[in-house]
């Protein structure tokens, strides 16, 4: 065999299932979203017509999709600062601290199947232990799960569980800072508050972009936590985009309109992550870019 | 449930592929009662038993030998223990004789989903359990050909409410395996405790609303009666039934039907008994509180008492309450299908027939009530107390037409009057009845 194609080979395995299960169907289902399906009968070629629909006929849409913006408006900077602390406390030199480290990190381990039930015990507005322990405190606890102005945070908790992932790669960004920077800091007097915003924030700003990104994309893609623990009540309080789009699909079997809501949710998606990288560039700062090609 | 963190529209049509390549096994564990499946037992869940991983090689036809067994392929919704039991039938099926081959596929709790992705990719399994008719009609067989060349006699033997909840516009879509009818719990220790006399099968509402009173002062921190948060609309009609209403007339229109005022006072009823402290709302159907002896009564299918059974508590069960006059319950029923586009519609029938029939309706005694009558009669199954209530119901409740099957888009409607009914009964809304009513006349003209 020609030696030119040996290295497609090796990569084929990749490229096949990706065409397959992840190119494939995502046309597929743009493509279904001008159709009118509802699994049993035959597709019907309706044009924009489920794009018309959602924009101007459901309101649904634009509260689901209000709910899940909120949620990750509350949640992103949320899980960021507490990973950044968590992480900042792991890189301490102190006795046991590999101990916390994995204690901070199992959570995030567990399946979100476990986590929802989990919480859904905490949570349980009357036997759940959380508000055993404010009543304890004299606080009596919110309905979190009935009332439609705390569910949402119901999630939020739920959702910072599995902040470890994020805090590791927080920790490796951390510790791969020379420890040198820290050291001339020390010696021109910076202490652990100046160091921490002037040294570890700037050089770790690539992987900030990084969390940022990639937990914007999970929170608006949220739906294991909001079908098992709330299933979108009360009230419809958490009844995000990813379940609007779930019930429409298998719910009210309108599987060419849920293909609609999709992509809607892709293309908001996809803005809001080219706008973060666009703004990276005034904030990011890369060791080995060279600004203004001064030195270049 | 698939939880992984792929792009919501790669989640649906990952599912679809999933299924077409049949070997998916994740679920979700089920909230209590979400569906109207029946008489399924209520255990722990799981990890379903490894030789249900189905079908690897799943030939059409291929028949090298030329005598080779027709495949049925039949979907269960059961899971655990019940599909234990199940596997063990199907055996018996298969070694019955040698022409059909059936292979069961255990969906669990994604059962819907995999039903509709089946359909969706004419890969429909041949057999499958039913009970959501409207949604899933047009993918499968009418079988009123089939009943008909079976004779008079084999219909007449079915207990004749079924029938409605397994027709669609006058065809038979499905071959009924079980039922269960709602009935009142009670528990008996908590009335002793209160010494207040036991629910009886001619109670009146008022009759019950008294003695939750009473109940209720003499057990401290114990709720007379419970009712969901979020009453499962689908179920909840059979209230406006008792009281002589409905959610729509025989057209499927709502108006005029659902804001009648007979329909309005049911509505009306249940939140003043949570206004007034009679009720509390559950989050769930009520199953885990009454367990917990937290709560003396509320209205259930037949899903509660294996539980209770396992966990010893000593209860009572009696006809729902009526409004002056007998109450009607809603059935929960599930039939067993033929797919519209089986290759094997003779070999498929036959396990239909097998497995509805009367040898198979004995073997499911334990846990599921039979719906053919002569079993009923052999096997004394009236003289059961705890059983026979729910045949007491099935007969006072001949004769409703559940909307369900009636409005075209009940899915929209359901989820519409299920966000009306939180609003009503949620205690942090509590938004009066004609409020909530009006916006769904108004969203569904």
């Amino acid at each position: 065999m020609n030696r030119k194609y040996t290295p497609y080979l090796f990569i084929s395995p990749w490229v096949i299932g990706f065409l397959a299960f992840t190119m494939g169907p995502l046309l597929l289902s743009l493509g279904m979203s001008f159709f009118d399906w509802s699994i049993t009968g035959t597709p019907e070629f309706i044009g924009a017509g489920n794009y018309i629909k959602m924009f101007t006929k459901d309101p649904q849409f634009y509260k689901s999709l209000a709910i899940t913006i909120r949620f990750a408006l509350i949640f992103v900077p949320l899980n960021m600062v507490v990973a950044l602390i968590l992480a900042m406390l792991i890189t301490q030199p102190i006795k046991g601290v590999k101990i916390f480290r994995t204690i901070f990190y199992v959570p995030a381990v567990v399946s979100g199947v476990a986590i929802s039930i989990i919480w859904g015990w905490l949570l349980d507005s009357n036997y759940g232990i959380i508000n055993y322990l404010l009543s304890l405190l004299g606080i009596q606890g919110p309905k979190w799960l009935v009332d439609p102005k705390w569910a949402i945070f119901a999630i939020i908790f739920a959702s910072a569980w599995g902040v470890g992932t994020m805090m590791l790669i927080f920790y490796t960004a951390i510790k791969s800072i020379p420890p040198s920077l820290y050291e001339a800091a020390a010696l021109d007097g910076a202490g652990p508050i100046r160091q921490f915003f002037f040294i570890t924030i700037p050089m770790i700003t690539p992987t900030i972009l990084f969390n940022l990104i990639t937990s914007l994309i999970g929170a608006l893609q949220q739906l294991t936590l909001v079908l098992l623990l709330t299933n979108g009540g009360p009230l419809r309080s958490t009844y995000f985009y990813g379940m609007y789009v779930y019930n429409n699909a298998f719910k009210h079997h309108k599987l060419g309109y849920a293909s609609a809501n999709a992509w809607i949710m892709f293309v908001v998606i996809l803005l809001l992550t080219a706008l973060v990288f666009r703004s990276s560039s005034a904030w990011v700062f890369y060791e080995a870019e060279k600004k203004g090609g001064k030195k270049a | 449930m698939k939880k992984s963190k792929i792009f919501m529209s790669l989640l649906l049509s990952m599912m679809l592929l999933l299924t077409a390549c049949g070997s998916q096994t994740t679920k979700t564990p089920a909230k209590e009662e979400q569906t109207a499946k029946p008489a399924e037992k209520q255990t722990e869940k799981t990890e379903e038993p490894k030789k249900e991983e189905p079908k690897k090689e799943e030939p059409k036809k291929e028949t090298q030998t030329g005598t080779a067994k027709v495949k049925i392929r039949f979907a269960s919704w059961d899971d655990s223990e019940s599909l234990t039991e199940q596997q063990k039938l199907v055996d018996q099926f298969n070694q019955s004789q040698d022409a059909i081959e059936v292979v069961m596929e255990a969906y669990g709790d994604n059962y819907d989903t995999k039903i509709a992705a089946g359909m969706g990719s004419k890969d429909a399994p041949d057999v499958m359990y039913m009970w959501n008719y409207p949604a899933y009609y047009k993918g499968l067989e009418n079988l009123n050909p089939f009943i008909e060349k079976e004779g008079a006699n084999y219909k007449n033997n079915f207990y004749e409410t079924l029938w409605e909840y397994n027709s669609m516009n006058g065809e038979v879509y499905g071959i009924p395996v079980g039922y269960t009818t709602h009935v009142l719990y009670y528990n008996k220790d908590l009335f002793d405790k209160a010494g207040v006399a036991y629910p009886t099968d001619d109670w009146s509402w008022e009759d019950l609303k008294a003695a939750a009173k009473k109940v209720k002062e003499g057990n401290e921190g114990v709720a007379g009666f419970s009712f969901s948060r979020k009453p499962d609309p689908y179920d909840f009609e059979m209230y406006l039934w008792s009281n002589g209403a409905a959610y729509s007339n025989e057209k499927g229109e709502l108006n005029g039907s659902i804001n009648d005022e007979k329909s309005m006072a049911v509505f009306k009823m249940f939140q003043d008994m949570e206004k007034e402290g009679i009720a509390i709302t559950t989050e769930g159907g009520g199953t885990n509180e009454v367990l917990g002896g937290k709560v003396a009564m509320y209205i259930n299918g037949a899903w509660s008492i294996g539980r209770f059974n396992e966990a010893g508590l000593n209860y009572g069960m009696v006809k729902i309450p009526g409004f002056g006059k007998p109450s009607v319950s809603i059935l929960s029923s599930s039939g067993l299908s033929m797919s519209k586009d089986s290759a094997n519609k003779d070999a498929a029938w036959e396990f239909i027939k097998f497995w509805t029939g009367k040898e198979m309706n004995k073997a499911r005694l334990s846990y599921e009530l039979p719906v053919l009558k002569d079993v009923v009669a052999e096997e004394k199954v009236t003289a059961d107390p705890g059983k026979k209530v729910f045949f007491d119901m099935l007969e006072q409740s001949a004769g409703y037409t559940p909307s369900f099957f009636k409005i075209e888009n009940w899915s929209e409607i359901s989820e519409s009057l299920e966000l009306a009914f939180e609003e009503m009964y949620n205690e942090s809304s509590l938004r009066a009845p004609e409020e909530a009513i009006n916006d769904i006349i108004s969203m569904f003209p």
